[in-house]
Order: structure tokens, then sequence, then C-alpha cells
């Protein structure tokens, strides 16, 4: 066997590993080795006597991945994000937002749906989760939307899709471990996410306000605030600002000259702040002690998942499987664009059944670079790429859309984990209602990365603009 | 795909084991929890030292690199008996009693073979960082203000040595319900439908609000 057809069986052994049960991790990384092995030994003939140097070869290129691949300065952002999610929910950021979110935007046909969509996205935004945060809203925004007579499957609803918006607007952790697989800029990525991410927000409360327009008895306007009351509900909701707010200084000065720093020390200033938040409303160290296991636990789980595929990539590399992987698909007889939206599809049916972060790892070492061979490699200039982006755009142009993607399966049946987190913090409503009350949103979607696809300037416009990408 | 797991326990030899080890594992999980919080504390002294005071931190790149072993890998046994690394449990989720922990038994058994010999091949890594003649027993060190390197790559075979003997405990777990054919086992994490998962989801979150306002 070549070392193609080894890296074939390989995958294919990893799949079933992963079908069966073992965790992602774990399957990646043992598929890895096997792979390290395997071709080692058949370097050396399959000779018996030299199995014993190829696992010793193997084992030890594979023990190096650990260590050197995680001591690196651009993952403590991981961390880092992820502490400012478990710490944004003793801040007393949600019910702040809700109601800074209400006084602003509730006069707004739909208005408290509006508001839901809002203060969703951006407590979602800067806790990293998108399940917890629905979970959150359902307990605080439901009742109220109950209260003025909305369609419970639709107040459900919008709970579970606005939690999804989590995973573009800065910080976002799926977006850094994108970058770091895939070896773009951090930080181009993450200011890339920012219009995408507003985008939705804002096609989702055009959505709410269009059915309210139409659908008679939706909800009622809720207003009667004075511009004094809105300015007082700033306050309690300004860490969330701030958050967003620091972490793009870091990356990008507004005023002219070097960034103010790294997005590390902006995503750690963020953290202080919200830690700060947190102390002031009350935590204490059972809290605290709580919220620093979660996020060991959390933090871990993902970085078993990057040094588990690392090792699987550094057999990939052996076998040379991307680049007869990237050969196959830009010789397929069909235009790339036709190409790029089966791949696109695979990944939505892939999401129904797996976690948004394994699948991305799992799949981005092969598939990415297939994509930047099917827009006419790294180097391509705009005009003459096959999607109309350059090699640098391309590589953080579908990493939104993918990110995108995989957000979508949240909301999506059998394993749709947002609807399913609504439906168990209200007894009253049942999944299938919450699935068919995101349904309206899981349209909206659908036509915002059809948006994103076909004007690629969308994504592109801030890292261009600021960067120079 | 799961993340959260529960563990049952009785009075065996194998669930004190069992809770015995976790002690340890939510030690060292706190270690690594503590670790990210030191790295913000690091990077506020860091921005600060250098905007306010003109005096940068020395050596900061190199303090965030130690650290991310130990927020990366210490909790790894940890995450293990929570049954916190995701998995796809479309399949497994299906199945019932023996057949279910004869699968369980066989995944983890290949998981446990793996982290043997990551232990071998992270140990190897350690090896060659490590020496008694050098400065601080050290080959290699840090690029700016030259920290060894060695006591942060001595981490993760430790840690992947916890992590095997948590594997164990749970290889134990999964052989005693295959041979009693029992429907809820000790000390292993149970897989729980995504309704289940959610509710768990929620609790984490719940209450803060309510309690503080």
């Amino acid at each position: 066997m070549d070392s193609i057809e080894i890296g074939l069986v390989v995958v294919g052994i990893m799949l079933f590993m992963v079908l069966i049960g073992m965790r992602v991790a774990f399957a990646a990384a043992l598929a890895g080795m096997l792979g390290l092995i395997w071709i080692f030994w058949a370097k050396k003939g399959y000779d018996p006597t030299e199995f014993i140097w190829a696992l010793t070869v193997a084992v030890k290129t594979a023990g190096q991945v650990p260590h050197s691949k995680i001591a690196s300065q651009a993952l403590s952002l991981i961390p880092t994000f992820i502490l400012i999610g478990y710490l944004a929910y003793y801040a007393g950021l949600t019910k702040a937002l809700f109601e800074a979110a209400k006084r602003w935007v509730g006069w707004m046909p739909g208005g408290l749906a509006v508001s839901t969509v809002f203060a969703t996205a951006g407590f979602a935004a800067v806790s990293g989760a998108s399940v917890a945060t629905s979970a959150v809203f359902a307990r605080i925004a439901i009742p109220e939307m109950l209260k003025e007579g909305y369609d419970k499957r639709f107040a459900a609803g919008v709970v579970a899709a606005a939690g999804t918006l989590a995973s573009l607007i800065p910080p976002s952790a799926i977006l850094v471990i994108y970058a770091i697989i895939v070896e773009q800029d951090v930080g181009a990525l993450l200011l890339a996410g920012f219009i995408p991410g507003a985008f939705s927000a804002v096609i989702y409360a055009a959505l709410v306000i269009g059915l309210a327009m139409t659908i008679k008895g939706f909800g009622p306007p809720v207003g009667g605030f004075t511009w004094k009351q809105r300015f007082a509900s700033l306050p309690g909701a300004f860490p969330i600002f701030f958050v967003v707010a620091i972490i793009i200084f870091f990356i990008y000065n507004p005023f002219g000259g070097d960034a103010w720093g790294t997005p590390t020390e902006g995503g750690a200033l963020g953290a202080f702040v919200v830690f700060l938040m947190a102390l002031y409303r009350g935590m204490r160290w059972p809290q605290l002690k709580g919220a620093l296991l979660e996020t060991a636990k959390l933090t871990v789980m993902i970085f078993s998942i990057i040094w588990g595929v690392l090792i699987f990539v550094r057999f990939l590399g052996f076998a040379d499987l991307p680049g007869v992987f990237s050969d196959w698909i830009t010789g397929l007889d069909q235009s790339p664009m036709l190409t790029l939206i089966f791949i696109l599809l695979a990944y939505a049916v892939l999401g129904m059944f797996m976690d948004a972060i394994g699948m991305l790892l799992l799949t981005l070492p092969v598939v990415y670079p297939a994509v930047i061979a099917l827009n006419g490699g790294e180097m391509v200039t705009a005009a003459d790429s096959a999607f109309g982006v350059s090699g640098a755009g391309c590589a953080i142009w579908f990493g939104i859309i993918v990110v995108k993607m995989a957000e979508l399966a949240l909301i999506t049946p059998p394993i749709g984990l947002n609807c399913f987190v609504v439906a168990g913090v209200r007894p009253d409503i049942s999944v299938q209602e919450v699935f068919r009350g995101a349904s309206p949103f899981f349209v909206a979607d659908a036509l915002t990365i059809a948006g994103l696809i076909a004007f690629p300037s969308i994504v592109l416009y801030l890292p261009n603009l600021l960067l120079g990408v | 795909m799961s993340g959260h797991s529960n563990v049952l326990e009785d009075g065996s030899l194998l669930s004190r084991l069992d809770r015995g080890l976790f002690k340890l594992e939510t030690i060292l999980a706190l270690v690594g929890g503590l670790a990210a919080f030191s790295l913000m504390l690091l990077a506020v002294v860091s921005v600060s030292g250098r905007n306010l005071f003109n005096q940068p931190l020395p050596g900061y790149i190199d303090w965030i690199e130690q650290a991310m072993p130990l927020i990366a890998f210490v909790g790894v046994s940890y995450t293990q008996r929570l049954g916190g690394h995701i998995r796809m449990d479309i399949l497994v989720g299906r199945l019932r009693g023996r057949t279910l922990w004869i699968t369980e038994f066989t995944t983890t058994f290949l998981m446990l073979i793996l982290m043997i010999l990551l232990v071998w091949g992270t140990w190897a890594h350690f090896q060659r960082a490590f020496d008694f003649g050098s400065p601080n027993w050290s080959r290699d060190s840090s690029l700016d203000i030259g920290l060894p390197l060695w006591p942060m790559k001595l981490v993760v075979p430790i840690a992947f040595g916890v992590l095997c003997l948590r594997m164990a405990l749970q290889l134990w777990g999964y052989g005693r319900a295959i041979v009693s054919g029992d429907t809820s086992p000790i000390a292993v994490p149970l897989i729980e439908d995504a309704a289940t998962t959610a509710a768990n989801e929620a609790a984490t979150v719940s209450g803060f609000d309510e309690e503080t306002k």
C-alpha cells in the first residue's frame, strides 16, 4: 500500500471510532498515532524486527505535539474568552442588558422580541456560549413576552435563535480555533466576524418587525420610556460594550498609531472588567471556584481536541492526504462555486450530529486547503480567483461562513441544543414547538449565508479597511 | 454530542477509589482554572505597566507560554471523569445493557492504550529538555527571559498519567457492568439525551441572577 492508501484507511478507522462513541480528541490522536506507526513501518518493508523502531519513532513524533503546540501565546485567547463567559453570569449583565434593550428598542413593532434579539446577541457574544445564553434568556425574556401576549412558540424560538449569534461577534473562541488550525491571523478573523455577526442580529430584528407588522395581535410595542430612563439603563450593560470594544481596539487602534496591544491582552482586560463587575455584584469564592472549574473543564476539552487533531495532522502530512484531496476537488468537472456549496451543505448535515468545534477541527485540515485551492491558491488575487476573494481573504471569508453554518445546527433538529435547552427551562413549551418557533430564523440565516457568499465584501470590509488583508 | 454526564456512587471499593481520584482531579482542575485566571492578571499588569508606568513586564510572553500547559493539560482527567470530552453519542446513545458496556469498554480500552503511548512520548519530549548537568537542569529555555522549559514539559506526562489511572478505573467500572448486566453502573459517566444535557447546562447558569436581585 502506498501512503495515500494508508491515509484513506486510517481516516476510515478514525471515522469509525468517532461513530462508535470514542471521545473525538482521542479518536483523532489514536488514528494519528496508528497512521504514523504504519507509515514508518511500511518504509522498512514491514520487517518484523523494525516494528519497535517504527513504534518508537511514531510515539516520539506524536509525543512532541501536545506541549510544543499548546505552549503558544495565540492559544491563550481561548481560556481567556471562556473565563469571560463564565464570569459574565455573575456580573448581573443579563437582566441589565434586557432592561436596556427594552428601553431603547421596545417601542418598535414586536418590541419585546426585538429587545430579546439584541440583549441575547450581546450577552451571547461576551459569554461565547450559545446554549447557556439561551437558557438564561429563556428565564428572563420568555415570561415577559408571554405577559404581553406573544405566541409562546415564537417567544421560545427567538431566544433559541438569538443565542446562536454568539460565535461571530468578538470575543469568539471558535474563530480563534479556526484561525489557529488554518494558520491565519487571529486578529483579522475576530475583526471579520463583527459585521456579519451584527448583520445577523439586524436581520433577526428586521424579521421580527416584519412579522409583527403582518400578523395581527403579534405582540404590542412597549413604549413610554424617557431618554433619562434610557441612559440610566446603560451603565449596567456597560461591560458588554467594553469587552467587545477593547478587543477590537487591541487589534486595531481607531485613533491612529499602533494597536494598543495584542488581542490576548484585550481579552484579558475585558475579563478583568467583567471580574470586577462580578465581585461588585456579590460573586465570592464559591462562585469563583465554580467558574474556574467550569473554565478548566471547557478549556481542557477544547485543547484536547486541538492536540489530538494536531497529532492526526502530523500523520496527514506524511500521507499527503490534504494535497490529494485538493487535487481531486479542483479537478472536478463543475463550477468551483457549486463545489463550495456542496461542501457547506455537507457541513450543515454534519452539524446535525456533531458539536461545532469537533466538526471544524476534524474536517478543516483536509477541507481548508481544498477550498483555498478551489479559489485559485494562497497567492491568488481577487480578480483572478474563483470566488472573487484573494487567497488571504478567502481564508477569512470561508472561516466566517463555516462558523455561521455550524451555529445554524444549534436550531435544527434532531439535536439543536439551543431549542432543547429552551424547552428544558420552560416545561410548558415542547421541543417541537421551539423548533417551529425558530424556523423563521433558520430561513433568515440561510439567506444571510447566501448573502455572505455572494458579497464577500461584507465579511472582508473591516479586515481590509483596518488591517489591509 | 454531549459534554456533561453524571457518575453514580456507592460504598464499594471501586466507588471509593473513584471519589478519591476525583478529589485529586478536582484540585488539579482548579490549578488549571487558577492558571487561566492568573493569565488575566498577568495581562492587566503587563498592559498597565507598559502604558501607565512605561515599564513593560519582562518576559510576559514567556510566562504565558509557561501557563498554557497548566491550563491545557492538568484538568484532562477531571474532564474525562465528568464525561466532558465531547463525542458523538448518536449511536451509543441507542445501545442498552451489555452491548453498550462492551462498546464503552472497547473505546475506553483503546483510549487507554493511546494515553500510555503518549505518556511515553511526552516523557521522552521532557527528557530531551532535562539534564542534571546543565544550569537549572535545563537544556532549553524560553526566548526572552530564559525560563527553563522542562517543568512544563513534565506536566504533560504527569497529567496524562493521572488520565491513565482514570481510564483504568472506568474500564473496571465498565467491566463490572458487563459481568453484572447492570443498567446504571457506578464510577462511569452515563450517557444523557439532548434534553438532559440541556437541563444540566441550564442548571449551571441558573440561580445567581435571582439571588442577587
